[in-house]
């Protein structure tokens, strides 16, 4: 159920979700973005790079917290949301992550109330592969 | 080993402008990837950061980083957006180079980049950090 904007306050959690990053998502993610890199496609040249199998895109694991942001802020995260992440760690094929995200902050600007939220996606075991903060206008 | 462009290329540099149109092939291939229960109904509309990945794969290319031996890894993403773009619509993304050292032999390179509609309006900006490892220079 999604929250009314109006009803938004600070140390509100979004409603994360949990995706099992298997190699046919990586497969479509490829088709998708138009980025074939072996790296995420070809096992055995994944085998022979640092990570030593393949890895998932890291726009696909952003692409899941958009997600969370879009479910969250239908009307307005597509007109006026903004995002900064980096990319910690990788998502190996076959992962599960899931995304998180919280409104950390609620601040007027030129009339409009915008969100702050600090948003991220993590392995089962913990480990962050996308950190960072979001903000998006409140209706 | 061609000499990939990110290690002559100097802050400023233009790349583009890149058509990205995204068809309903390549949207339903993302529904696919990324899709689940809980995902929001995009109508036709596109869920934008997957315009800054197809722009970002044009990039990737015109830059050398798809040269053998290199390991390139996405650091940083930035992205806003003023308006949904429709499956089919044209978009034209213009990059430029707004960062690039070299230390301890790795490339960080930043490039920024505009996405307008066909009527040369600003719709949305993007700026990705990457490292770029594995270049014999």
């Amino acid at each position: 159920m999604t929250t009314s904007n109006s009803q938004r306050n600070t140390g509100d959690i979004l409603t994360g979700f949990e995706r099992q990053i298997t190699q046919d998502r990586v497969h479509a993610y490829a088709e998708a973005s138009g980025d074939h890199n072996p790296i995420h496609l070809n096992e055995e040249y994944a085998s022979t790079t640092q990570f030593g199998t393949r890895i998932a895109h890291g726009m696909l694991s952003l692409a899941l917290v958009t997600e969370m942001l879009a479910s969250e802020f239908p009307s307005t995260w597509h007109d006026g949301g903004k995002l900064k992440v980096r990319f910690s760690a990788p998502v190996f094929s076959g992962e599960i992550v899931t995304t998180y995200g919280e409104i950390t902050a609620i601040n007027e600007e030129d009339g409009q109330l915008i969100a702050t939220c600090t948003i991220g996606c993590k392995t089962a075991d913990g480990t962050d592969v996308v950190v960072g903060r979001a903000t998006v206008r409140l209706e | 080993m061609a000499v990939p462009l990110i290690s002559t290329v100097v802050v400023g540099h233009e790349f583009g402008p890149y058509e990205v149109t995204i068809p309903a092939e390549r949207a339903n291939a993302y529904a696919k990837a990324v899709g689940g229960d809980e995902s929001p109904d995009y109508g036709d509309s596109l869920a934008p950061i997957m315009v800054v990945a197809a722009a970002l794969t044009e990039l990737i290319e015109d830059l050398g980083l798809f040269s053998g031996g290199l390991q390139t890894i996405h650091a940083g993403q930035e992205a806003s957006w003023a308006r949904p773009v429709k499956i089919g619509e044209k978009v034209d993304a213009i990059g430029r180079l707004a960062a690039n050292s070299v230390r301890r032999g790795n490339h960080f390179a930043t490039v920024s980049v505009s996405y307008k509609d066909s009527t040369g309006s600003e719709i949305g900006t993007s700026s990705t950090t990457i490292i770029v490892s594995g270049e014999d220079s």
